[in-house]
């Protein structure tokens, strides 16, 4: 280029200029016009427009800004921008279904949105402005928003205490406790009990060393297509509590030489009265009355048998206690006759109550259980193992406690490894890169690794020592619920006043009826003070609601309210001194503030307001379409054939005017009766009467399906 | 000189072209059961499984809780109390006698009983008992469990969508 060219325009530079100009202006364009493009600009229009189609736009537009909207609450350290988008969440006008997301408004709850703003239960990210990060983990922001399907996990974080709107919250927590999880992991808030697992010091003089072996390799034996876990062949609605633990041949061997050899202390076999041997053995009845009062005792309350109906086998009772189809094959008839007599001797913790058993019972019940009870095949396929041998003894003694079985069974002079699992009290807040997904092809996300920890261990982690359990999906989804609400202590002063704490539950008699309470093991079915079990009706104001005659007859011959109930209580050949102590605790201590017997005369009643009280009974309250009286009514009350002779006047008063009141969670709806009417009711109530009858065989009646009382 | 230019504004360009094309991720594709509160097996089809909003799955626990006992042929706790009932009690999916029934009958015959509204006085009351809105959402679970399907009636489904 010569000199005097330099500097001149030339048509090129012009084009250079010009091109680079135009370029410098589509650059600079893009930036405003990106800003425009926004995610969440786009819904902020969108919701403009959405609010023009509606027939309240004025006060769907009321609060509208063009900008980012967010809820900030310092103290839970909280900046939800969720509203930017999900503009009408508490527009109440926009909650029915054809409302398109995100404009749809949120479902009513307890607690307001601009209160607790949206990621406390949801989870997500809060701060974001786009749709994918706010609601997916990205690798710089991992908690993803959790899937509706476990959202009562977040109410589990705060309300350590169970709630009615959380049934499958409620439901993993209890599995949980029901599975001994505490055994290894640490779990704040459930309930752990005194006894995990039996305690096997003595189990060498309860069960053979091939039992031992069987049970190890596989206790329950067949899983079908869909899940359904079978028990010894059986199918059923229940896990066993033991699960399956991946052993290998020498393991078992070595593991049911130790167990074998635990016998602490051998059993004491109790000689059964001689004359009564002699009356029975003999008897062709013998096993079919020993089935008989097994029935009538109903030991199937607690503890299930494999029944054969219309070619299909179930197990039918109880899960309080273990499956007993094939138990004759199983346990030492010398510890079965010992164990029936006095279980809570040979374990201290059992929920076994302790019968007042007549040597004949014990003599037909054992021999039925002996003889019927049983299996030949039940240890076809286990290799006759004999004596263990040192070595063998001393490994399983190692794997003892090396696989955790400590953690669960007691053996005395064992102390089990503290912390064996790894503390589950933070699990539900790990963000995924804190968790090892091993080789495993899931999805790299908290739920995810929890399910499938749950359903195999040994997929996300092969060294894990975990056992191996089985789920269906309703209470695999519950217990990752239960889990995922454990997000640990909450980190500010201000969310620690946000816990509702689990109430700390526990009722401790004193004296004499601490003692019967104890043999008969009162709270595995009944609760007193929100302690105990929920099988049968709730104790805790029992002196309030029976009459103290009528505690007595029922004690010694218990018979069932309900007409539909299966589980019933059974008979325990109670004393009479047991009986009245029981019965006099009662009456005495377990009373309820709102029916104060003071307070009603029952020689106020005339048969005029009886006559009353039937008229409303029968035509205005129609009470028959729940209770039973004579023949005739229905069966989700009680029946009230002998509320005369059962109830107190004050309890039914009480009851009448807000059954919520004595028993919270009936299911009897309050009604809005008059004084008159409440009078009348009573009155007539009080009328009926029926002696309670000796108790019919039970012949007829055999274990049914398993069910449990329709509320109180 | 001039090509240093060239390269430059193209260089620009592209970069900018590329920042500005990244593609929008899209929200996820939400499975209906995941994102349900609850389901519930269809009680004519046990194939079939009714994903539940909140509102409908908190009307599944009043349901079970309090009118299984009678607007149902099984009950948790073994036989219904429903044949022992006359008038029989309609069943809860019998859409063809609630359908209908408008809202507003529901929760005035659940709140009252049944004698407030010249039905049955065996239908108790539960308006002492159940908040308005629990008793809104016990119709809400009987709407999505109703055979045949309940239709709402009122404004049609609204065509509109977000983006």
């Amino acid at each position: 280029m010569s000199a005097e060219d330099m500097g001149q325009l030339t048509y090129r530079t012009r084009l250079v200029f010009a091109v680079s100009s135009l370029a410098f202006l589509a650059v600079l364009a893009i930036s405003p016009f990106k800003d425009f493009r926004r995610e969440w600009k786009q819904y902020k229009r969108s919701y403009l427009r959405f609010a023009q189609t509606r027939p309240d736009t004025k006060k769907l537009l009321a609060d509208y800004r063009p900008d980012i909207d967010q809820i900030w609450l310092p103290g839970m350290n909280i900046v939800d921008r969720c509203t930017t988008c999900h503009q009408g969440i508490t527009q109440a006008s926009l909650s029915d279904n054809a409302v398109p997301q995100p404009f749809r408004a949120h479902p009513p709850i307890p607690h307001n949105v601009r209160d607790w703003g949206c990621t406390v239960c949801h989870r997500g990210q809060g701060p974001a402005t786009e749709v994918a990060e706010a609601h997916e983990s990205t690798l710089a922001w991992e908690q993803p928003i959790l899937p509706t399907r476990f959202i009562q996990a977040s109410c589990g974080t705060c309300h350590q205490s169970d709630l009615p709107q959380t049934p499958q919250l409620t439901r993993g927590r209890e599995l949980l406790a029901e599975l001994n999880c505490q055994g290894c992991h640490r779990l704040p808030g459930i309930e752990c009990p005194a006894m995990l697992g039996p305690d096997l010091t003595n189990i060498g003089t309860k069960v053979s060393r091939e039992w031992i072996y069987k049970w190890l390799r596989e206790p329950r034996t067949v899983v079908d297509k869909d899940g359904n876990v079978a028990v010894n062949g059986y199918e059923t609605e229940e896990e066993p509590r033991m699960p399956k633990f991946r052993l290998i041949e020498t393991e078992l061997r070595a593991l049911s030489g130790y167990l074998s050899v635990q016998k602490a202390r051998a059993v004491a076999p109790y000689k059964i009265d001689a004359r009564v041997v002699t009356a029975w053995s003999k008897n062709p009845e013998l096993i079919s009355q020993g089935e008989l009062r097994f029935r009538q005792m109903f030991c199937s309350t607690c503890h299930s048998l494999a029944v054969t109906r219309a070619g299909e086998t179930k197990l039918i009772g109880g899960n309080i206690g273990p499956e007993l189809t094939k138990v004759g094959s199983k346990v030492n008839p010398d510890w079965l006759v010992t164990w029936l007599r006095d279980p809570q001797g040979y374990l201290p913790h059992t929920k076994m109550p302790r019968y007042g058993w007549s040597d004949e019972d014990l003599y037909k019940v054992t021999q039925y259980i002996t003889t019927k009870l049983t299996d030949s095949d039940l240890l076809s396929g286990i290799p006759q193992l004999g004596q263990p041998t040192e070595q063998e003894v001393q490994l399983g003694h190692r794997l003892f406690l090396e696989k955790g079985c400590a953690s669960c069974h007691a053996i005395e002079g064992l102390s089990p490894q503290k912390d064996f699992g790894p503390d589950l009290s933070a699990l539900g807040g790990k963000n995924a890169s804190e968790l090892e997904f091993g080789a495993a092809k899931i999805p790299h996300n908290l739920v995810s690794y929890i399910q499938a920890k749950l359903q195999d261990p040994a997929s996300v982690n092969p060294a894990a020592r975990m056992p191996q359990y089985n789920w269906n999906q309703a209470d695999l989804d519950a217990i990752t619920t239960a889990l995922l609400s454990m997000k640990g202590a909450p980190p500010t002063s201000a969310l620690q006043n946000l816990v509702v704490p689990r109430k700390e539950v526990a009722f401790r008699p004193t004296g004499a009826f601490a003692e019967v309470y104890e043999r008969y093991k009162c709270y595995t079915c009944h609760k007193f003070n929100g302690y105990g079990g929920a099988l049968a009706p709730e104790l805790t104001y029992e002196g309030s609601r029976a009459q103290r005659q009528w505690l007595v007859d029922f004690l010694k011959n218990p018979q069932t309210l309900r007409p539909t109930l299966i589980l019933r209580m059974p008979q325990f050949n109670m004393s009479d001194r047991d009986a009245a102590t029981l019965a006099d605790y009662m009456t005495m201590v377990m009373q309820h503030p709102a029916a104060n017997p003071a307070a009603v005369d029952a020689r106020q009643f005339t048969p005029a307001m009886a006559a009353l009280g039937k008229q409303l009974y029968e035509v205005k309250f129609q009470c028959q379409s729940c209770h039973t009286i004579g023949g005739t009514g229905g069966y989700v009350g009680p029946n009230l054939n002998n509320a005369g002779g059962w109830l107190t006047p004050a309890w039914i008063g009480a009851w009448l005017r807000n059954p919520h009141g004595l028993i919270p969670d009936t299911i009897e709806p309050r009604r809005n009766f008059t004084e008159d009417e409440v009078r009348a009711l009573t009155a007539y109530l009080m009328t009926l009467r029926q002696s309670i009858k000796p108790q019919k065989t039970a012949n007829s009646a055999g274990p049914h399906a398993a069910a449990q009382g329709a509320g109180q | 000189m001039k090509l240093r230019l060239w390269v430059s504004a193209l260089l620009l360009i592209t970069i900018v072209a590329i920042s500005g094309c990244r593609k929008n991720a899209e929200a996820p594709k939400a499975d209906p059961l995941l994102s349900a509160y609850d389901t519930e097996l269809d009680w004519t089809d046990a194939q079939k499984i009714i994903p539940l909003s909140y509102q409908q799955s908190q009307g599944k626990r009043i349901f079970y809780q309090q009118c299984v006992w009678c607007h149902a042929d099984a009950t948790p706790a073994g036989p219904s109390n429903r044949s022992n009932l006359t008038p029989v009690p309609p069943l809860l999916n019998d859409g063809a006698t609630l359908n209908a029934e408008s809202d507003e009958f529901m929760q005035n015959i659940i709140t009252l009983g049944g004698s407030a509204l010249g039905k049955s006085a065996m239908m108790p009351p539960y308006g002492k008992m159940l908040s308005s809105e629990e008793i809104r959402s016990a119709i809400a679970f009987t709407r999505v469990v109703a055979q045949p399907p309940y239709q709402p009636p009122g404004r049609p489904a609204s065509q509109y969508s977000a983006k």
